[in-house]
């Protein structure tokens, strides 16, 4: 408060002198502050109110109606059939449901690889060594160039499975695990007697198949943590080293605390992020659906419908994450 | 060891007036070797080097393989598909695929178009979304938190969820009525048109009809047989219902003006982060020496962001000129060609039918791809640096 008091007084000075000659209305400087902080953000407001609000309103009433094109004014009329949409969605089509949890599914697995993945990258990436600005050049390509238009040729690239299939580690078995970098099995069998559980060893191995794709996930993470870790000075580490404390200790006594507004920002991010790329098996099946009849209305009950499970997804995660993040000005 | 070591004293030598030169006597260097190298610390570090530097090529690997395997595939002859020999290495090399691409599907006119759409959509992408990520991160003003929560939303919303009605919004572009008022088609209210309360009142507003039937821009002179025609580039046609916006750059640009194109609330999320970790001090003098906020803004807070702002329009530019979605939503017709849409199409001195059809075809698309993609990796080249510079600088963990 007192702060403010301070950025307010040289301008109540300097409107009092220049009052006798304008006559101008004194406002504070946090009302003008205020008023300017509106301007800075009006584009956004006049896009969401001309632009955005109306296709959202739109797909809406689409999700609540049947579309009958080639009638009427512009080309469709719209009648009105209520839940119909939704209840075709849900209980009629055959496959939805079980896309939109066989999706889900996949992400709540595929989440935790890339966070994990991409703290563990940048935690490397931040390290001194040899020819770390080539590494990091090369790890953030599929940020830039791995989107859009190459993730379709990828998903149709047989070319490339072909090449992959016959430069894979063929372990000699004879299965069908050739193309697979790990084998599951040789792995089960290794670890069984180890007792670290079969479930976390097929998680990791099922991660370290999908490498490709988690690498490829992963890019605005990794940047994002990269650029947390070195926010962190380097004094704390010094202290920490005089103290004694090994790498180990330092990695999870500071840098983790330290980082973990970050995981909350890059879980999020990541489950939007996954959840709203084309190459989701989910957000596939609503563009098939789509194109299947021209404008199909189903699509838009189901979009919705997905839409409002990942918002809740995105609540729970977020609110369970924020309970465990550390904000170092907390004390302040 | 330790009491011998202690008794030990330092050589001290005068070397001249007032520089004096003190010599301790030093564990032989064998010693000093094996103690050195011989321990579990120096052993633990050399593993975790090595282990490290494994695990950062083979990832590079993993990353680099697809587009080593594309390139191979690119240089190859239609004989080296049938070939079981050939993988990586092509046997006949050629660059069929490149000059068909070039000379059969417009390469350089998709280029150019795509160029301009990519640079107009980054700029004004990575402006506006700097307006509005400073307004979020330094202002306090009444309905901030639920603004901010409206751009996640923006972003949350997968687009696919409004493709349809992003469509017809562009398709029968109209703000609050205001062109169906222009081209005389009355004020709707509720369902109900106001034309139809009188002939009276039907024939004022039909005399309203000041709008074009055809907004055109961008005239050239197009010779036809000999013959120089006027033509206009962007022709879009105006009815009671709206303007049709398709086909033209115009839908993106408005998207982007408002912050709402692919990803913008990511970049708002960047900027409004990186806003926050410059001190608020330096404002204030500022504000102090009579400038206003927006002066602030261009001339001291802009200058101190480059290396953010050319983080955000890498991305931007780069995902403009991959993205596909919006793209294909929005250009309807062959005649706008976009780079993104060669792909799938065939060269015709390419097609052919024989056994390795599949594998050449898919060649040709991922050489479609690299030619895609190819302008960017030398923007890449040059802006990479700036890619974690400029996010360093934001004190993201603040």
């Amino acid at each position: 408060m007192t702060n403010d008091m301070e950025k307010a007084a040289p301008d109540v000075e300097a409107s009092k002198q220049s009052a006798p000659k304008k006559r101008k209305k004194i406002v504070s400087l946090d009302r003008r502050k205020a008023r300017s902080g509106w301007l800075f953000v009006l584009p956004f407001v006049i896009g969401f109110v001309i632009i955005y609000l109306p296709m959202i309103y739109e797909s809406i009433v689409f999700s609540f109606n049947k579309i009958i094109p080639g009638t009427g004014g512009g080309g469709y009329t719209l009648e009105f059939v209520g839940w119909e949409n939704y209840r075709e969605a849900l209980f009629v089509d055959p496959d939805f449901a079980q896309t939109l949890l066989s999706g889900i599914l996949e992400m709540a697995f595929d989440i935790p690889a890339i966070i994990i993945f991409s703290l563990f990258m940048a935690v490397m990436l931040n390290q001194k060594m040899v020819g770390r600005g080539v590494f990091r050049a090369i790890f953030f390509i599929p940020v830039i160039l791995s989107t859009g238009i190459m993730e379709s040729i990828e998903a149709m690239n047989i070319l490339g499975d072909y090449v992959e299939d016959s430069t894979g580690i063929d372990d000699g078995s004879g299965t069908s695990t050739a193309d697979q970098l790990v084998s599951a099995m040789d792995l089960q069998q290794l670890f069984a007697n180890m007792k670290v559980g079969t479930d976390l060893v097929e998680y990791v191995v099922t991660m370290i198949n999908n490498i490709y794709d988690i690498v490829n996930r992963s890019g605005v993470q990794m940047l994002i943590f990269l650029a947390s870790l070195q926010s962190i000075s380097p004094a704390i580490y010094e202290s920490c080293k005089i103290d004694g404390a090994t790498s180990w200790e330092t990695f999870w006594k500071i840098t983790f605390p330290m980082i973990t507004p970050m995981i909350l920002v890059n879980g999020i991010y990541t489950i939007i992020d996954s959840f709203t790329t084309e190459s989701n098996s989910v957000m596939t099946f609503i563009s098939n659906v789509y194109s299947q009849a021209d404008g199909n209305v189903v699509s838009s009950a189901m979009a919705w419908v997905y839409f409002l499970i990942v918002i809740a997804i995105v609540a729970i995660i977020g609110g369970v994450l924020s309970a465990f993040v550390f904000y170092q000005r907390k004390s302040e | 060891m330790d009491a011998q070591q202690a008794e030990k004293k330092p050589i001290v030598r005068r070397e001249s007036k007032n520089k004096i030169r003190v010599d301790f006597e030093r564990t032989p260097l064998k010693e000093r070797l094996k103690a050195k190298f011989l321990s579990v610390y120096f052993l633990g570090k050399v593993v975790w080097w090595i282990f490290r530097l494994v695990l950062m090529i083979g990832i590079s690997y993993i990353v680099l393989f697809p587009f080593i395997s594309k390139i191979a595939g690119s240089v190859m002859s239609p004989e080296d598909f049938v070939d079981v020999t050939v993988r990586l290495i092509p046997k006949n090399f050629t660059l069929d695929i490149y000059r068909a691409i070039i000379e059969e599907l417009n390469y350089w006119s998709a280029f150019r178009s795509t160029f301009t759409l990519s640079l107009i959509c980054a700029v004004i992408q990575t402006f506006i979304c700097a307006l509005i990520g400073y307004g979020f991160a330094k202002f306090k003003f009444r309905g901030r938190n639920i603004l901010f929560m409206l751009v996640i939303l923006t972003m949350i919303v997968p687009h696919q969820t409004l493709q349809l009605s992003m469509f017809m919004e562009f398709r029968y572009f109209d703000i609050f009525g205001i062109v169906r008022l222009l081209k005389g088609g009355g004020i709707e209210l509720f369902g109900h048109n106001i034309k139809d309360i009188g002939p009276g009142v039907a024939s004022f507003f039909e005399s309203l009809n000041i709008l074009p039937d055809e907004l055109k821009l961008f005239k050239y002179e197009e010779v036809v047989r000999g013959q120089t025609k006027e033509a206009w580039r962007i022709v879009m046609a105006v009815n009671e219902e709206g303007i049709n916006l398709i086909n033209t750059y115009f839908p993106l640009m408005l998207l982007s003006l408002g912050g709402l194109a692919f990803k913008n609330g990511l970049y708002i999320f960047l900027l409004r982060q990186f806003f926050r970790g410059i001190p608020d001090e330096l404002e204030e003098s500022a504000y102090i020496d009579g400038s206003g906020t927006a002066r602030t803004f261009f001339r001291i807070i802009l200058p101190l962001s480059v290396p953010m702002l050319i983080t955000v329009f890498l991305f931007s530019f780069c995902w403009q000129w991959t993205d596909d979605f919006y793209t294909n939503l929005f250009f309807v017709t062959t005649d706008t060609n976009m780079l993104v849409k060669i792909v799938g199409t065939i060269p015709p001195s390419l097609r052919m039918d024989y056994a390795g059809q599949d594998l050449y075809y898919s060649a040709i698309r991922n050489t479609c791809g690299l030619m895609i993609i190819f302008p960017l990796v030398i923007l890449y080249a040059f802006c990479q640096r700036f890619l974690v510079q400029g996010i360093e600088q934001s004190g993201l963990a603040n």
